[in-house]
């Protein structure tokens, strides 16, 4: 009788493990563990919890696409994972990625952000969530100034005239923040009419649409109404936002949850890109994907997460947190973006803008981000004063054709 | 000096022998008060740099320019601030906090020169979620959600003049202000209670009960993380944080403390397989004649020139994979886990356990070992391994000592092969490893305050076994030659 | 003849765990690094023989030769600096002086610490507002007050000499009680200057210099293999501060072995300390320097960690040594894995370790180790 018992016991506790299946993510560290944690409590964990699935986020610290790299050979990567689009060739090269075709329903999400993440007809990953890049002001300056807020119908001349009036504020206040690389730059290239990649896939950096770009970045530092994020000690321009020395920084909505916490009192506001010579704003689209490990055990548990992650509900709930833009095209007209609140304005600002003016993904094809390398040494030379437009440019035309060239 | 030359010399110099030893003593004396002030300049150099890191994690932002030793919370009134409001808070003089039925008083003072229109200051208690990154998993009790702030009346008005940048004096009126924070109704002790008080235009702040962490809005808001801390609280608030908001996003524990754990386990473990492997193979080389023993020699000597990066490739796979790959069977199988022995202390202990140089230095350590005692025992009748565990390695305790603290400084130091192979989870990283996940999540947006208080934390293990043994250390530099 | 079976028995016993690891993480690695370098292989799939063609492309690939320009630089400039500073400390620290052990366990701290803990605070300190550039901006500031006070100094102390010679007294140039007064005088002279306003601080621009963040090398106009970058320069002052220590230490206990006789055979023949520091301490130094000019190559050419630390905060070209090479290839992060590259990398370095090796075992011909 009492082995029955115990039987029973093991084989209830057996089929109570063997029916809850533990699927684990792996993403960004940063900020991301806090919206996936907090998404999977109070939006889809129930009805996963119901069909016995478990979820455990691992964040990769630092280097994300090393780490996951690593995983991907070592066979330790996780049901899911991010695919940042500037390396998704890369991974996908590897064949540990899952072709979604025929297993999840590609149509509600936004068309581009389904293309960028399909090679050869399949598609290896489903766009979690969106961003571009917005002109993001500090309130306080330009009142202290008299000068009116960036707008919709800056241009390139009328922007940079406010940009001068701020930084004659003060000897430690600068009109804007510029990031001496491609990763911001490349909007105002594109919104002089430059494009990345011609028909044969060669990249022209002598094109005058991007000198002209490059020369109107560079005079602004120079003068003194913009300046380089570590002259004034920071890493990045969301950082010298938060130090309250510069009026405008152009980053994504991701700056929104970084201001929060650093400096949760500055009265922000957001803005378009200003319109550049072309007639045109600029704007590059960021975005990243889950992907399935092609090597899963439990391949079907981890595509229900997928979809879970990926639902209305969960993209709904993280557009109302204010944490990312989301990628189903259905949520465009959400009242969200109607709120008035500076959150929710500049979320609205970041999401039309990625449709608005001259767009290009952040993705450079199968070199990929060291596409950039030229590029950015260029810009760091030219605007730290130690080469002239002319030079620099040459010298990274030829790096980037021996790049392009291998 | 002998006597002899003394004395011709002070005949030289035309003056008497007494004045000339005292001469001597005079320059015997200076030597020595300038050798000690030399000291003094290297050990401001060599030590200077460790100190004032230690001093600058206190600061609430170490990137403060100019840097300055003259910080907020190394003021004694500050201390003396954050106990009364910590008591006021929740009854704790150390840690502060924000209890039930807490009424917090506080005050601000600003400075309004003549001709500004001056309105009492906002205050509000924000619902503010601390931290970044890995801290923002925490579920947390907001403050904001308990507390409710008093009005804001005046308690002192005095006329008064402050110099502006310029040097000029400025007239105006100082004013103080105070209000009360209080718990209402029932509810949990909050850990923090955050403050943000904003002044109208023009007005400059001047100071309150307690430092404010940062200013923002040009000067206009004073923010305050906590205005409840407790001493403690207060003065070490960055390493109140590296143990409270680092936290894994699976188990909710503090990911330091596991690092800390980690740590001491990979030491404790290394040292074991070490002494064990190294003591033997030292004993077989300095003693046993063999074979092979000029070929072992020479191996053991080409294996410490070649550097960790060399052979990596081939060891990682190894890990990895186990040894052989039978096209798809790995032996790694045998470990049941995907990956094998990567992401594992075990993996880690295991390519660990090759020190050529404590091999080394037992090995010439034993042939410094008289001889005798080892023949008697032979002729006892004792067999190798009695002679060996039971003669030579009691013997052999200065330098096992020596070896336990350099093992010691060479595990918890370790960097390289924990790089390579603790990744992910978090969890299973060791404290260097660990750090540099800080550095990552916290250099970027510039919060060295915690990066600063994590190294000074996992650098004060090894200082302290330094102090305690520190004729073990510096034995084993003479002896073996060098840094593991 | 049976003793000594049973002692190879017992000795093949007792080294066997150590053989084991020996054969595999030492060996096998090799044997397999070598494989690999003729191989293209990611790690994803089968590896393929390419032969001699990894090789080739390592001396086309600007990165490596960045990374090999680095390393040698690097390994030579620190290697130089730390010998002289260790040895020039160890003579310092080499006194009969009440509380100079306090001071040796002091001096050792920085190299006790890990290499994490040092890099960060020094990637801290080096920031373009940090404590360097501070210190280097004051120093400008008041150098106006320096150099009076040095002028001063030696003015008083040539004098004091001069008139203590005159005596009679056999003064040296660096007579310790006239340089104290000489110091002390010094330092009244130039605060009373400063008080009536002809020596004050001068105004300096800010000094916010880019340590990090930069591809610059110094000296400016010099062909690239004999540059610095100037990140590269940031780690090699760390370095020096963390290794030093260690080296002074060896230095010292070595020097402390000098038998005092031979001092005094070299002062009977007339030799001044400063002669005798150059012909007895030194020549007796030799196997230690050899020892720690060894070490330190090996060291140096071996630096890793800095640049993981640094990371992000550094432009990889300007910091990159061969060790980080490999493990950059080994794991791209934005591509994938090159292990067959990585391993040709490896060897390479390898190689160039024992070449150095065995060139300064010729030179510096001594009878240790």
């Amino acid at each position: 009788m009492r082995k029955a018992i115990v039987t029973a016991l093991l084989l209830a506790l057996f089929a109570g493990t063997a029916w809850a299946q533990n699927i684990r993510i792996m993403g960004y560290g940063g900020n991301d563990p806090a919206i996936v944690v907090r998404l999977l409590e109070e939006v889809i964990g129930d009805e996963l919890e119901a069909e016995g699935i478990t979820l455990t986020y691992e964040p990769l610290e630092g280097d994300y696409n090393a780490a996951l790299f690593n995983a991907l050979s070592a066979g330790t990567a996780a049901d899911l994972f991010y695919i940042p689009v500037e390396t998704a060739p890369g991974i996908i090269a590897t064949g540990k990625v899952l072709p979604l075709n025929g297993l999840v329903d590609v149509d509600p999400f936004i068309d581009s952000l389904v293309e960028a993440y399909t090679f050869d007809g399949q598609v290896y990953g489903i766009a979690k969530d969106f961003n571009s890049l917005a002109v993001v002001y500090n309130k306080d300056l330009f009142d202290e100034a008299g000068v009116a807020y960036p707008d919709e119908n800056d241009t390139w001349e009328t922007f940079a005239d406010k940009l001068r009036a701020v930084s004659a504020l003060d000897d430690d206040v600068y009109g804007a923040c510029f990031q001496p690389a491609y990763d911001r730059f490349g909007a105002f290239a594109l919104a002089a009419g430059w494009q990345p990649f011609d028909a044969d896939g060669h990249t022209d950096l002598l094109d005058p649409a991007f000198v002209e770009a490059v020369e109107w970045y560079a005079s602004l530092v120079q003068e003194g109404a913009a300046v380089l994020p570590a002259d004034i000690g920071q890493g990045w321009t969301g950082g010298c936002l938060a130090t309250d020395q510069v009026g405008v920084a152009f980053e994504g909505a991701w700056v929104l949850g970084f201001l929060r916490d650093e400096a949760p009192n500055l009265q922000y506001g957001a803005t378009f890109m200003p319109i550049g010579p072309s007639g045109q704003r600029g704007n590059m689209l960021y975005t990243v994907a889950w992907g399935v490990n092609a090597d899963s055990p439990n391949r079907d548990a981890a595509i229900r997460v997928l979809e879970a992650l990926t639902s209305p509900e969960a993209q709904q709930w993280v557009l109302e947190q204010g944490l990312a833009i989301p990628s189903r095209e259905a949520l465009a007209d959400n009242p969200f973006f109607d709120t008035g609140t500076p959150d929710a304005e500049a979320n609205r600002v970041v999401f039309q803008g990625a449709s608005d003016g001259n767009v290009a993904p952040f993705a450079f094809g199968t070199v990929g981000t060291a596409w950039m390398n030229p590029i950015n040494d260029a810009l760091v030379a030219v605007l730290s004063g130690q080469a002239s437009v002319g030079d620099a440019l040459a010298n990274a035309q030829r790096e980037m054709d021996t790049l392009l060239q291998r | 000096m002998t006597t002899a030359t003394l004395a011709a010399k002070a005949k030289a110099a035309g003056i008497s022998e007494e004045a000339f030893r005292r001469w001597q003593a005079r320059r015997r004396w200076s030597r020595a008060a300038l050798v000690y002030a030399v000291m003094l300049f290297f050990g401001i150099l060599l030590v200077g740099p460790l100190l004032f890191a230690t001093v600058s994690s206190l600061k609430s932002d170490p990137l403060e320019y100019p840097p300055s030793l003259n910080i907020a919370q190394l003021d004694p009134r500050n201390w003396a601030a954050a106990a009364r409001l910590g008591v006021a808070g929740a009854r704790d003089r150390w840690f502060g906090g924000f209890a039930p039925g807490a009424v917090v008083p506080f005050e601000v003072r600003y400075f309004v020169p003549d001709g500004v229109e001056a309105a009492p200051p906002e205050v509000v208690v924000p619902r503010r979620r601390p931290g970044a990154g890995l801290g923002a998993v925490l579920r947390i009790d907001f403050a904001a959600d308990y507390a409710s702030v008093s009005d804001v009346r005046l308690v002192e008005s005095q006329a008064g003049t402050v110099l502006d940048a310029d040097g000029e004096a400025v007239p105006g009126t100082f004013l103080t202000y105070g209000f009360e924070i209080t718990y209402e109704g029932e509810g949990p002790e909050v850990q923090r209670l955050p403050l943000d008080v904003t002044a109208s235009p023009g007005v400059r702040f001047v100071g309150s009960t307690l430092a404010p962490t940062r200013m923002e809005r040009r000067g206009r808001t004073a923010s305050f993380d906590d205005v409840a801390p407790g001493v403690l609280g207060y003065v070490f608030h960055n390493y109140v944080r590296v143990f409270n908001e680092v936290r894994s996003p699976s188990t909710g524990q503090s990911l330091f403390l596991n690092w800390i754990l980690n740590s001491f386990s990979y030491a404790f473990f290394r040292i074991v397989t070490s002494i064990a492997i190294a003591t033997m193979a030292g004993y077989a080389l300095a003693r046993l004649r063999f074979r092979g023993r000029e070929l072992i020699f020479i191996l053991v000597l080409f294996a410490q020139m070649i550097p960790d990066q060399v052979l990596f490739i081939s060891n990682y796979l190894v890990l990895r994979d186990g040894l052989i790959d039978f096209g798809g069977f790995k032996l790694s199988a045998l470990w049941g886990q995907p990956g094998g022995l990567l992401n594992s202390m075990t993996g880690l202990v295991f390519i660990s356990a090759l020190q050529t140089a404590t091999v080394f230095m037992m090995k010439q350590f034993f042939e410094t070992l008289p001889r005798e005692v080892e023949e008697a025992a032979s002729i006892d009748g004792a067999s190798h391994w009695q002679r060996f565990s039971r003669v030579v390695l009691p013997m052999a305790r200065p330098a096992l000592g020596a070896v336990v603290v350099l093992q010691f400084q060479g595990a918890w130091n370790e960097f390289f092969w924990s790089f390579v192979i603790l990744t992910s989870p978090e969890q299973v990283k060791t404290l260097p490893i660990g750090l540099l996940s800080f550095r990552n999540t916290y250099g970027g947006i510039g919060d060295w305050g915690l990066i600063l208080s994590g190294a000074v934390l996992s650098a004060l293990p090894v200082i302290v076994l330094f102090f305690v043994f520190q004729r073990y250390f510096l034995e084993g530099v003479s002896f073996g030659g060098g840094k593991e | 003849m049976r003793q000594s079976r049973a002692d190879a028995r017992a000795a093949y016993l007792f080294l066997l765990p150590f053989l084991v690891l020996l054969v595999v993480f030492f060996g096998y690695a090799a044997v397999r690094a070598v494989y690999f370098s003729f191989t293209d292989y990611d790690m994803f799939s089968r590896p393929e023989w390419v032969g001699l063609s990894n090789y080739r492309r390592l001396f086309e690939d600007a990165l490596f030769l960045s990374a090999l320009r680095n390393s040698v630089v690097y390994a030579v400039v620190v290697t130089t600096t730390q010998t002289f500073l260790a040895l020039v400390m160890a003579a310092v620290l080499n006194q009969r002086i009440r509380g100079i052990g306090f001071f040796r366990s002091a001096f050792y701290m920085p190299s006790i610490t890990s290499s994490v803990v040092i890099t960060l605070i020094f990637l801290w300190m080096f920031q373009r507002r940090g404590v360097i550039n501070y210190l280097i901006e004051a120093f400008q500031r008041y150098s106006p007050v320096l150099g009076a006070f040095l002028l001063l100094a030696v003015g008083l102390q040539l004098v004091q000499v001069l008139i203590e010679r005159s005596r009679g007294l056999p003064a040296g140039w660096l007579d310790p009680a006239l340089a104290v007064v000489s110091l002390l005088v010094a330092g009244a002279g130039t605060w009373l200057l400063n008080g009536i306003g002809v020596v004050y601080p001068r105004e300096v621009p800010t000094f916010d210099f880019v340590w990090l963040q930069t591809t610059d090398a110094v000296p400016a106009g010099a062909p690239f293999w004999l540059q610095a970058p100037l990140p590269l320069v940031a780690i090699m002052i760390q370095n020096v501060f963390t290794t030093v220590p260690t080296f002074m230490l060896m230095y010292l206990a070595a020097m402390q072995d000098v038998p005092r006789s031979q001092y005094e055979a070299a002062a009977l023949d007339g030799a001044g300390p400063v002669q005798q520091f150059f012909y007895v301490t030194i020549p007796a130094l030799r196997p230690v320097t050899f020892l720690v000019l060894t070490l330190g190559t090996i060291g140096t050419l071996k630096m890793f960690d800095q640049v993981a630390v640094f990371g992000n905060a550094v432009p990889l070209r300007s910091m990159v040594t061969l060790a980080y090479f490999v493990y950059d290839r080994m794991f791209p992060g934005a591509s994938l894995p090159q292990v067959g590259f990585a391993a040709a990398a490896a060897l390479f370095l390898a190689a160039l370790t024992l070449i150095v090796v065995l060139i300064q075992r010729r030179f510096v011909r001594s009878e240790a180790v």
